[in-house]
């Protein structure tokens, strides 16, 4: 193959890895000057506003505060003023706008949240938060939100959409970046591998007119790395390999390519968002620090239920419990059910898995309402045999042991099925060759069954550790967490970061990111066990 | 093991099973005796026999109305339907192919490549929770059937090629090379031969898809935030919130939601578990 082509092949690889880089910085930056851009406009809008001045094109209202219905308390009513006196900001009064419960809702959630972040602020006097958004819509307008005497000045500006994407400049690029790497390939030699960079950084040019230094500084890592890989023979080698197993790649491509979409760009995006924290939709990169709060601690106690390391060993408590239940049970079962004597294996078989076939949302919910209030069920039950009620939800033991009671119930059909499984498969004639040999039943149990069921029970129980440890449905839905988040484990508490706890999505992709770690250990770990556990035997 | 144990041995064995089977059963029985039972309340004593019956608690679910008039139940019931549909089609279609690829040819990357498929099916899809809200959001894809297939597919898609791969294998490698002598394609090959030898195969990793779907509850409630478009697991978990418990209300949505599943689960189970075991074995 002649040497141009070859190196325009490489060449249109690694571009098209860094026109991906290249856009995405394009729109990371455009978002943010449509953002500046608008939130300054809204802002000063919203000044002029609280002065009873306009700016045109900026719809700047006055809303009142929330007043109590007189009929009805709970329902509360605001008014709007737009420069023409206060009329009833509903959707269903004359002059209503579609913005009007834009209005509404930002004057209640600014409410909420500045009243919620510091309660000496409720009496309004002290209310000097300014709060600019850019609505999450997509339209690119901003809303201001500032306090004022007689309610909250509120400006929106006019949508605006962001600077379309810029084809020709990439284009351009494109082909200067081609004839850079077409004319190292015609002199030959070490200027080969000089072309190819040069071509390739000749893309970060318009990164660096942006002032995207990072993408710059990525791009002109590809075309290094490439002019490298090129030198050593790489590239050949992989072209040839692609060649070698054509039908095989395309056979692959649909399920990789979508899982590559898919699976693994936003586990790169969740391990990048560890490293920044984010507040009020505003990201900012804190490097480390997220990561060192969570394993130091934060500062709180070993036994404050929001200590990383509080988490983690009720979530190691919880997955050994659970596993440990399940495997009893579904071993002890399987051995009654698998017994030759036994009639209606079949049914009792059905009967017994009907807890993994309610669906576990469903399950949660039911022993939730099993051990919700003083005469819940499982008190009634108590009661029954004459025993306390117990208030299953107020102390740690007790609550822990609800969702425990629970994915028991829930799990044990899993290795009841696998073990009867594996039973079912043990030749008939080792047993009576034993019995032949005066072997007693224990020791048939322990030098026959054994062995023949850790085969099967092994991935079975690597498995059920990682479902048990990964279950979100049973704690979220039964404990939810009570009393006080001592029952959260740690893929309940990444959610609660990034959903409960006002947007800590930094926080909440470093400990995905933690998470992730411990499960890649205990996998490559636990499967080690399994394996020689299976040589063994 | 060989001879049977003395009669009041078994008969212990007996009541000792229908003791543990009551326990077993007891939540289920309590939830449909909840959904016939009326009262707002879970349960007011130990018994699962209903003292008084009733089909309100039904009537109630099919006829609630949300804000514009829109019946809630059959909008939420529409929505896990398309949303569990689309995943299976996108699931299957796309990972028939690559479980075939892993299954019959050699190629470097291909341990690798089960390996990667089998670790993203282990792992939580809470992890993946967080960056696809982002992401999704930035597209303006929440609350959107779209971006709730997306979703499911990721944990959809490897399920589907550790399954079909595990049928794949087991499929007799003789008449593939009869047809590779009468000069069939592998496109042909695969087309012809292979998809309509594993139609059983297909049939039952779709269900399994379809099921985990209509079951999945955490993802559907925080992508899905506006009533309209909440999928029917989202509604049985509002009707009992801390704020207002309608446990009659949610027995009577259990009841229904769950008993096709179970249906389904039963009738497929013990290929379910061949599928789990393999995966688990060969990895």
């Amino acid at each position: 193959m002649s040497t141009v082509v070859r190196q325009l092949r490489d060449f249109s690889v690694g571009a098209a890895l860094c026109i991906l880089i290249a856009s995405a910085a394009f729109v990371g930056v455009r978002n943010r000057e449509l953002a500046t851009r608008q939130r300054s406009l809204a802002d000063r809008a919203a000044a002029e506003i609280a002065e009873g001045r306009t700016l045109p094109d900026v719809r700047a209202v006055i809303v009142g505060p929330a007043t109590p219905s007189p009929k009805r308390p709970y329902l509360k009513s605001r008014q709007i003023s737009d420069g023409a006196g206060w009329r009833p900001l509903t959707a269903t009064a004359a002059g209503a706008s579609p913005d009007d419960k834009l209005f509404y809702d930002a004057a209640t959630r600014y409410e909420r949240e500045t009243s919620a972040r510091s309660p000496v602020r409720r009496d309004g006097a002290e209310l000097d938060d300014d709060a600019t958004i850019l609505l999450p819509d997509g339209s690119g307008r901003a809303l201001a939100v500032r306090p004022i005497a007689n309610g909250l000045a509120m400006a929106l500006t006019p949508p605006a959409r962001p600077a379309p994407y810029p084809f020709l400049v990439l284009i351009g690029v494109l082909g200067l970046g081609a004839a850079f790497a077409a004319a190292g390939a015609l002199v030959g030699g070490r200027a080969a591998r000089l072309g190819t960079t040069a071509g390739i950084a000749a893309l970060a040019i318009p990164c660096v007119l942006w002032g995207s230094w990072i993408a710059a500084a990525l791009i002109a890592l590809v075309g290094l790395g490439l002019a490298f890989a090129q030198g050593a023979n790489l590239t050949d080698r992989f072209a040839a390999g692609v060649r070698g197993h054509k039908t095989a790649l395309g056979f692959l491509a649909p399920a990789a390519v979508s899982m590559l979409v898919l699976v693994l760009a936003p586990f790169v995006i969740g391990l990048v968002l560890g490293f920044y924290d984010h507040h009020h939709g505003t990201w900012s990169f804190v490097g480390l620090h997220n990561f060192g709060e969570i394993l130091s601690g934060g500062g709180r106690a070993l036994d404050d239920p929001l200590n990383f390391w509080f988490i983690f060993g009720v979530t190691v408590l919880w997955t050994l419990a659970n596993v440990a239940f399940h495997v009893t049970i579904g071993v002890a079962l399987a051995l009654v059910l698998s017994r030759s004597w036994l009639r209606g294996k079949g049914v009792w078989r059905m009967l017994f898995i009907v807890p993994w076939a309610v669906p576990n949302y469903i399950t949660a919910l039911i022993w939730k309402g099993m051990f919700t209030g003083e005469y819940g069920a499982i008190n009634s039950v108590l009661h029954v045999f004459g025993l306390d009620g117990v208030s299953w939800f107020s102390s740690w033991a007790t609550a822990f042991s609800a969702n425990v009671i629970t994915n028991t119930w829930l799990g044990f059909p899993f290795m009841m099925v696998v073990a009867i499984g594996a039973l079912e498969s043990i030749p008939k004639e080792l047993y009576e060759a034993a019995s032949v040999d005066g072997a007693s039943g224990w020791q048939r149990f322990r030098h026959i069954t054994l062995p023949h069921l850790r085969p099967a029970l092994g991935p079975a129980v690597t498995l059920g550790s990682i479902w048990t440890f990964n279950m979100f449905n049973v704690i979220f839905l039964v404990s939810g967490g009570q009393p006080g988040g001592s029952t959260n484990t740690l893929v309940v508490d990444a959610y609660r970061w990034a959903f409960e706890r006002g947007e800590r999505y930094g926080m909440a992709a470093a400990y995905g990111t933690i998470i992730f770690l411990i499960l890649l250990l205990w996998t490559v770990f636990g499967s080690r066990i399994v394996r020689s556990k299976g040589a063994e035997s | 093991m060989k001879q049977a144990p003395r009669a009041h041995v078994q008969i212990l064995i007996y009541v000792g099973l229908v003791i543990l089977c009551f326990a077993v059963l007891y939540p289920v029985m309590l939830v449909c005796k909840k959904a016939f039972e009326p009262g707002t309340q879970f349960a007011l004593s130990a018994s699962p026999i209903p003292t008084a019956f009733t089909l309100d608690h039904f009537s109630q679910l099919f006829t609630e109305r949300g804000a514009n008039g829109e019946l809630l139940f059959l909008r939420h019931a529409v929505n896990s339907i398309v949303v569990a549909l689309l995943t299976t089609v996108v699931g299957v279609s796309l990972s028939c192919t690559a479980a075939y690829a892993l299954s019959r040819f050699k190629f470097p990357g291909r341990k690798t490549g089960l390996t990667m498929f089998l670790v993203v099916q282990m792992f939580p899809a809470t992890l993946l929770l967080l960056p696809l809200y982002v992401i999704l959001n930035k597209l303006g894809l929440l609350n959107s059937v779209a971006g709730l297939v997306l979703v499911y597919s990721t944990t959809a898609i490897p399920f589907c090629v550790w399954t079909l791969k595990g049928y794949f294998d087991s499929l007799p490698r003789e008449l593939e090379e009869a047809a590779r002598i009468d000069g069939a394609s592998p496109w042909m090959i695969f087309r012809r031969i292979i998809l309509p030898l594993s139609r059983p195969a297909l049939a039952v990793t779709a269900l399994f898809s379809f099921m985990t779907a209509w079951n999945e509850f955490i993802m559907a409630s925080t992508f899905m935030t506006n009533q309209t478009k909440y999928t029917l697991p989202v509604l049985i978990q509002s009707s009992v919130t801390e704020f207002s418990a309608d446990w009659g209300l949610f027995a009577a949505g259990a009841v229904v939601t769950s008993i096709p599943v179970m249906v389904a689960f039963y009738v497929l189970q013990k290929y379910l578990v061949g599928g789990l075991t393999a995966g688990a074995v060969k990895g």
